[in-house]
């Protein structure tokens, strides 16, 4: 007990005490007593009204007129109050700087709550997605920006992609989005404007799909004409190795004008669009039966371990298998072994060539799927590669949902896996088509 | 007002099952603005690939239609709702349907796209098309944001904005049957161009039509063939 509690009981008993004391000299004791008790009830209450005064206006100076241990509520009151708002004012400049520079930033913010509400968002989001800030908070995102990929972007919950939509706000721009979880299961959701981006890329493309285009038509004419002088009798001797040679550059300059414009069709083309499933096996024969078989080539085997079908576009697929095979053909010696592997399990198919040829350096295998990369500068460019092929594999693989990952040991062989997720994948070839037709609402 | 006055029933349950359906509507709608703008680029770029698969993917509107009125109906069994909830599916029974018919006439453009893109492109890569389709995309997109917002102010102005489409459609015709006069080999082409056109004008006007049940849905009004007349705007505010 404080002093200040005890000093209250002592005093309260000694004036009822006193009042006790008095009456019992005058003969009523109990009177006596029943005034030292109002007495004590009138202090009371008097002390009681002060302080409900003082929380009514607010005026906390008169909390001093308070005396014995209401002078202590007082003050304790008065203390943890001042305290209170001191805090509270230092948490709002917190919160008014937070805001300022959220509000600063480029990129749009929105904070999303486990059901995809949102809570808040800064202005640039009002500005790039034309979400209004007080209006639709508690709605949910996907029904302010209703573009299909972002809804199912969230369904899925696999944030390490990010979507880009067109903007509602500004036609011809384009936002990239991006999902960051985090706490328990709140969301933010960044919107970046990457119009510009977007543009430089497409304009990238167009000009490598027109200058490929542009220099087709000469190199035909250029090409037919030394066919033509080729096979002239008049030609001299001394001439018939350089046409030979000028013959065999020309051949491989349409074969990479036609690369690169297969390469930026691929690319401006977007997702896959056809989805029929077909069989695998199929191909891999016929790209065998269509490299393989020289007398300096490796022994190709296939390994068909599946029944299952992948679903997409089947001449592009074939690219791939012909563009990989051939690389392992060029790089495995002839006494080597090229193996060919169809393969179907639990998370998907897997496409497997494995050879035992020279292999790759660890540190070129993350640079293999550039354009124009090659490992061996040096080495002559005689040998059909033009460093493309696998640019084009990626590109496809990329179509088909695929990951192309390679592991090699420089010396005794490369594996290149292309991994086909399940969806790409048909079990039984029976029930291809109908599974197309079930969407979810949600 | 906002997306939680929704939230005030005692059945948790149907909340739940009333905003599941407004996300859906919107969902729906979402695929519909992806398939216009596509249909749209489609023709503007000459891109036949592009203009069939909008074609092929109309079969996903006619599905999530197919599901929201299933979804409508149950409730209507099961729950009996009143007042605004029962205004809220009656308008979502409407939406969908001109929902799904902007799909069909999103489709007629991929396809007449794909046609387009076989034929001699003028000069002006269909810039008035372009021009009309961005319109009536703003439109869609306005109109479903209104009814996400349940903004009848937003509802009032895209009804207004019809006129508008009905104008630059007019200007289109009128511009066709002066290429076909001029030149009669070009009626193929320039028929397909007007078709395209009034698709467009027709979207316009399933959108106007949405705003219509928006306001139904908040105020309770039907506002339907009376806009224009000043009485009908005098409960606006």
């Amino acid at each position: 007990m404080s002093i200040a509690a005890r000093k209250f009981l002592i005093g309260l008993i000694l004036l009822l005490g006193a009042g006790a004391g008095i009456g019992w000299l005058y003969g009523h004791a109990d009177w006596g007593l029943l005034a030292a008790a109002l007495l004590a009830l009138i202090w009371q209450a008097r002390q009681l009204l002060s302080f409900e005064r003082a929380l009514r206006t607010g005026n906390f100076d008169d909390f001093r007129q308070g005396e014995g241990i209401w002078q202590q509520i007082f003050s304790r009151f008065r203390f943890e109050h001042e305290r209170a708002v001191r805090r509270k004012k230092s948490y709002r400049t917190l919160l008014r700087e937070i805001r300022k520079s959220t509000n600063a930033m480029p990129d749009g913010a929105v904070i999303l709550d486990a059901g995809n509400q949102i809570i808040v968002c800064n202005r640039a989001a009002k500005e790039l997605a034309g979400i209004k800030r007080k209006k639709d908070r508690g709605q949910r995102i996907d029904n302010i920006l209703r573009d299909p990929g972002l809804g199912k972007l969230l369904r899925s919950g696999d944030y390490k992609s990010t979507i880009e939509i067109m903007s509602p706000v500004k036609d011809g721009d384009w936002l990239n989005c991006r999902i960051v979880p985090y706490g328990a299961d709140q969301k933010l959701l960044l919107l970046r404007d990457v119009t510009e981006r977007m543009r430089l890329a497409k304009m990238r493309r167009d000009f490598v799909a027109n200058a490929s285009h542009e220099l087709r038509s000469p190199l035909t004419v250029i090409s037919g004409y030394l066919e033509a002088i080729a096979d002239d009798d008049n030609v001299p001797e001394t001439w018939r190795k350089p046409l030979v040679q000028m013959r065999g550059q020309t051949a491989r300059m349409r074969q990479i004008v036609g690369e690169m414009l297969e390469l930026s069709r691929l690319e401006s083309a977007g997702p896959m669009r056809s989805d029929k499933p077909f069989d695998v096996p199929a191909l891999l024969e016929s790209s065998r039966e269509a490299l393989g078989g020289h007398a300096n080539t490796a022994r190709i085997t296939i390994n068909v371990e599946t029944d299952a079908q992948l679903r997409g576009k089947s001449a592009e697929i074939e690219t791939v298998i012909i563009n990989l095979l051939s690389n392992a053909i060029r790089h495995t010696p002839s006494d080597g072994e090229i193996t060919m592997t169809w393969r179907s399990g639990e998370d998907g198919a897997d496409l497997i060539f494995a050879d035992t040829g020279e292999g790759i350096d660890p540190e070129h295998i993350p640079r293999l799927t550039e354009r124009f990369f090659r490992v061996d500068r040096g080495r002559s460019r005689g040998d059909g590669g033009i460093g493309l092929g696998l640019a084009i594999v990626k590109h496809v693989l990329a179509r088909h949902d695929a990951e192309l990952s390679v592991t090699s040991e420089a010396g005794s062989g490369s594996e290149f896996r292309c991994h086909f997720p399940v969806e790409r994948v048909v079990m039984t070839p029976a029930i291809g088509l109908s599974q197309n037709c079930n969407i979810s609402v949600t | 007002m906002e997306a939680s006055d929704l939230h005030g029933h005692i059945s948790r349950r149907f909340n739940k099952d009333i905003e599941d359906l407004r996300n859906s509507v919107l969902a729906m709608g979402g695929l519909v603005e992806a398939q216009l703008s596509q249909a749209i680029a489609a023709v503007v770029s000459g891109d036949s690939e592009l203009g069939l698969q909008v074609a092929h993917d109309d079969y996903k509107v006619n599905n999530l239609e197919v599901n929201i009125d299933e979804e409508c109906g149950r409730i209507l069994a099961t729950r009996a709702p009143t007042a605004g909830d029962l205004r809220l599916i009656v308008a979502i029974i409407k939406t969908i349907t001109d929902l799904e018919r902007i799909g069909d006439e999103a489709e007629k453009i991929g396809f007449l796209a794909s046609k387009l893109a076989a034929m001699d492109r003028p000069t002006d890569s269909y810039r008035e098309l372009k021009t009309l389709g961005n319109h009536v995309s703003h439109m869609v997109r306005d109109a479903m944001n209104a009814f996400a917002r349940r903004d009848v102010n937003e509802a009032f102005e895209i009804v207004k904005e019809d006129d508008r489409v009905d104008e630059e459609y007019e200007a289109i015709t009128r511009q066709c049957i002066t290429f076909m006069m001029e030149d009669p080999r070009s009626i193929k082409r320039v028929m397909n161009v007007t078709w395209a056109a009034r698709s467009l004008e027709r979207i316009g006007d399933h959108a106007k039509n949405i705003c219509e049940y928006v306001i139904y849905m908040v105020q309770g009004r039907d506002v339907r063939h009376t806009l224009g007349s000043d009485d009908a705007q005098l409960g606006l505010d």
